[in-house]
């Protein structure tokens, strides 16, 4: 009997003492203070020490255990965590920032340029054109429809062209000949194209 | 669209072809129809010389006797005429304009109303373009002196020999 009153007298001071605890760890931790407090933590010697000696010490070893142990690797690649991940590297703006300075960056201009004139390049060429395989691409390219298309048509354009040319020194023969020869018979010279007779 | 029938030759009349009457007509001059005419014998004999070659090779692997020489030679100079004629009577009554014609962009017409001449005109034509090459070639020198440059068998047939861009000829068939 006891023993029961004191378990319901103790226990709801003990739940709003949970309660008022919970609040005031929530109020600590959105305050200002701790905030700080952090940031100068991060900040200090104590902090670098402390990662230091994490890295040093027998940790690294134990999470690459667990995460063999607990397949963290397949779990995140069966969430599709790695692609939306990638995805999201790919689509933002901080990537193409990245790409666009690597790119403009001497360093890697002298890296490309070093890796032209290297004779790794030239071996790869040379056994790039020795492989069939790279003529059976050639062959394939060459005899795809759009090359064969585009071929024709340049063909049809420049016989077009020669035929333009032929057309438009033949009207002008025209011309000069008839004129010559209305010349040689007196007669008035030819009409300007006008409507269909008859 | 509308069909027309002239005569025995009845020819798909396109609904522009009113209005091609008053449309201005270049008429073609003697040098582009030589021009024409010089690669439409270019295709002729081509083909002619083609043909030719290919039963001669034929007929020297058979061996056929040498009575049917004369046979073989009436048969090849009846083919040769017919190939000739009618390769000018088809496509002058069927588009009006043979694969030379077509090079110089030019057509047939009927001098009346544009239109294609008949394949008894166009036969016609091409008779009267023998005609006019007997005397020297005088029968073509009309071209020169007409308003609508007609040689004789222009006359003759009643056709004019006009100029022809694509998007025209594209226009007539349809």
């Amino acid at each position: 009997m006891g023993g029961s009153i004191a378990a319901a007298v103790v226990k709801p001071a003990v739940r709003g003492a949970g309660r008022a605890a919970d609040a005031a760890l929530e109020g600590l931790l959105d305050s200002r203070l701790a905030g700080d407090v952090v940031e100068r933590l991060a900040a200090s010697p104590l902090a670098a020490r402390a990662a230091c000696g994490a890295l040093q010490g027998p940790l690294v070893e134990a999470v690459a255990a667990d995460l063999v142990r607990y397949r963290v690797a397949d779990r995140l690649l069966s969430e599709g965590l790695l692609e939306q991940t990638t995805a999201r590297v790919l689509e933002g703006e901080e990537f193409e920032n990245v790409v666009q300075a690597a790119l403009e960056s001497p360093t890697v201009e002298r890296l490309i340029g070093s890796a032209i004139e290297s004779r790794l390049l030239d071996q790869a060429v040379v056994r790039l054109l020795e492989s069939d395989d790279l003529w059976l691409i050639v062959d394939e390219i060459a005899s795809s429809p759009a090359v064969t298309a585009a071929i024709a048509q340049q063909s049809a354009s420049f016989a077009d062209q020669v035929a333009g040319g032929v057309r438009s020194r033949s009207l002008s023969a025209d011309a000069w000949v008839e004129q010559r020869a209305r010349k040689a018979f007196r007669r008035r010279p030819a009409p300007p194209p006008g409507p269909r007779a008859g | 669209m509308s069909l027309a029938a002239n005569g025995a030759h009845a020819v798909i009349r396109p609904a522009h072809a009113v209005e091609a009457t008053a449309a201005p007509v270049a008429y073609v001059g003697i040098v582009t129809r030589a021009i024409a005419f010089a690669a439409d014998a270019a295709v002729i004999h081509f083909v002619a010389i083609t043909v030719a070659g290919t039963f001669a090779l034929i007929l020297s692997v058979l061996s056929p006797p040498n009575k049917f020489d004369e046979a073989i030679l009436v048969v090849g100079s009846a083919a040769y005429g017919l190939w000739l004629v009618g390769y000018f009577v088809v496509f002058w009554s069927a588009t009006g304009q043979t694969l030379g014609n077509r090079l110089l962009q030019i057509r047939v017409s009927r001098a009346v109303d544009g239109m294609v001449p008949s394949p008894s005109a166009a036969l016609l034509r091409f008779g009267g373009l023998i005609v006019a090459a007997l005397p020297l070639f005088a029968g073509f020198l009309p071209i020169l002196l007409d308003d609508r440059r007609r040689g004789a068998h222009d006359v003759l047939a009643g056709t004019v020999v006009v100029s022809a861009p694509p998007a025209e000829i594209t226009a007539v068939r349809s």
